[in-house]
């Protein structure tokens, strides 16, 4: 569904992305882990289009879109959850997930705000609300709503867990489980590993900029150089 | 009663503000940045109208539209050529540019109209109306300029709130980036503010001219920085504001220039932007919206 090939991405003179190529099939739950400044981040907003590579290729269902303008991946069914949430503060709930709904045209917007509504009913309970007064729980659960509002094929979510109670942060992976079964692939970029390794199937680990190891969620947890590294023992 | 007078000519000029204000705003607000050619748009948008209706003897109503096509026109390019380019650049180079287009407007100006004044006539007519037994006399042009930006900020109030576009402004105003992940493209939606704004400069050129019959090529220049001022002093981005400011900057002149001093009305009217920013340094209805964790 997705093949990245040979990415290099730069800030200036930074090499923050070096060389990575990743796959993702249809279906999937895959996860992307490493330490912070690792290059999660860059990795995922240069496959939405928010940033550009110097050189590789990405291809979404089979064709290349490194040159597509952003807000064109999302008609292709491409969304991104960005890190650090980057919801609309000043607009109500309602607002936020018509914008998720604006590659749409329009088309259906009510049958998508009640799909969204379903998974996350504390949604519902707020739509009139101003977004920018809803607790970090709420808004996390809003910027899934929102990109769930454009139908994607592949949703990319940046640290989904960042900042949250480890309540919420259970909630949240059951929900990204629950989005997948619905039939949506997912693309989890993670520093919480445990979490995203317990809930995905493959997985690839960054270093630096680089894939340094890659393979079955499940045998790279019980990897002792994962474990050392990003499980805390 | 020369009080009521004033303040409906402070009301009616600070209308006008208010109407020039708004293209600040909604600039500011989207692009972050100051467009300093915006009051050379609105001296554009008079000539224009003063053109057609002088040489080709069009009515009223068609010169209005017509300005506010050219100026649309003029707004969309300036931003496309000028300003865009520059999306990444520093906050400087594009104040600078901007500074560069007001001369270049100014000046194309003088090419083509010459430095010569045209006396503008108001397209609302002469003809007074006298209320309160003939002791108050109100212009047509300040009923026109009042009625225009009540009916403007009301449009404008229905954009931004209720459409698509309106609401994909307020988005991108926000967080260009997030925008686009919603598959709002942010290009198109900067060039639509830059023609919103153009085309209520237009408007409001042909009132400023209206009430001030007097056309130079620098006719924008003053009216252009005090609706900066009123924006800034309402709250830079905020469309009520650049409403609010704009009135209350148009009442402070007038009354300024009628009870304390013809020469110092531009002064006061800096003075209290300074008073205001001092106290309330995001101006009036200015918000600084805090970010949850
Ligand atoms: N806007 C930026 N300008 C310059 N350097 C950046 C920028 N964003 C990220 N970087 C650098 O690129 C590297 C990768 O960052 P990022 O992709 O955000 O990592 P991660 O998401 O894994 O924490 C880091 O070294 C970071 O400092
Ligand atoms: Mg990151």
């Amino acid at each position: 569904m997705l093949t990245v090939t040979d990415l290099n991405v730069y800030y200036g003179a930074i090499h923050a992305v070096k060389g990575i190529s990743l796959e993702v099939n249809e279906g999937e739950i895959v996860t992307l882990i490493g330490a912070n400044g690792a290059g999660k981040s860059t990795t995922l907003q240069t496959i939405s289009g928010l940033l550009r590579p110097r050189t590789g290729t990405v291809t979404f269902l089979g064709e290349p879109i490194t040159n597509l303008p952003a807000h064109k991946r999302v008609e292709r069914g491409l969304a991104q959850v960005p890190e650090g949430r980057r919801i609309f503060l000043s607009m109500t709930v309602a607002e936020n997930l018509e914008m998720g709904a604006y590659s749409q045209r329009g088309a259906d917007t009510a049958s998508g705000m009640e799909q969204v509504f379903t998974l996350f009913p504390r949604l519902q309970e707020r739509r009139k609300q101003i977004a920018g007064t809803l607790s970090g729980g709420e808004q996390q659960m809003l910027a899934m709503g929102r990109s769930l509002m454009s139908r994607p094929k592949l949703l990319m979510l940046d640290e989904p867990s960042m900042g949250l109670a480890p309540i919420l942060v259970e909630q949240i992976f059951s929900t990204i489980v629950e989005m997948n079964r619905a039939g949506t692939t997912i693309l989890l970029v993670e520093q919480n590993a445990q979490m995203a390794l317990s809930v995905a199937g493959r997985a690839y680990v960054l270093e630096t900029g680089q894939i340094v190891m890659q393979g079955n969620a499940r045998e790279l947890s019980g990897n002792e150089e994962v474990k050392k590294a990003y499980l805390g023992g | 009663m020369s009080f009521l007078s004033h303040l409906i000519s402070g009301i009616s000029l600070g209308s006008i503000y208010a109407i020039i204000a708004l293209g600040y705003t909604m600039v500011y607000g989207i692009a972050k940045m100051l467009n300093f050619a915006h009051g050379d748009v609105i001296m554009v948008g008079a000539y224009s109208c003063f053109f057609l209706m002088s040489r080709f003897h069009l009515p009223v109503i068609v010169g209005v539209v017509a300005a506010m096509l050219v100026c649309t026109l003029l707004g969309v390019t300036i931003e496309r050529l000028a300003y865009k380019p520059l999306r990444a650049a520093p906050a400087l180079a594009v104040l600078i540019t901007a500074i560069g287009v007001s001369y270049f407007l100014q000046n194309a100006a003088l090419l083509l109209w010459t430095s010569n004044p045209k006396v503008f006539p108001s397209i609302a007519g002469n003809t007074s109306i006298k209320l309160l037994g003939g002791q108050l006399s109100i212009s047509p042009t300040a009923l026109l300029s009042i009625a225009s930006c009540i009916v403007i900020m009301v449009a404008l109030t229905w954009f931004t709130s209720s459409t698509r576009m309106g609401k994909a402004m307020r988005a991108c105003s926000e967080d260009k980036g997030a925008a686009q992940l919603m598959g709002i493209n942010v290009n198109v939606t900067i060039s639509m503010v830059f023609a919103i704004g153009s085309a209520l400069a237009a408007i409001a050129g042909i009132l400023l001219c209206s009430a001030y019959p007097t056309l130079t090529p620098t006719t924008g220049s003053m009216p252009g920085i005090k609706a900066f001022t009123a924006a800034v002093f309402g709250g830079i981005g905020s469309i009520p504001g650049a409403m609010i400011g704009g009135i209350l900057l148009g009442i402070i002149e007038i009354f300024g220039k009628a009870y304390i001093s013809t020469q110092l009305s531009d002064a006061i009217v800096f003075l209290v932007l300074i008073i205001v920013l001092l106290v309330r340094p995001a101006g009036i209805l200015g918000k600084t919206v805090q970010e949850k964790v």
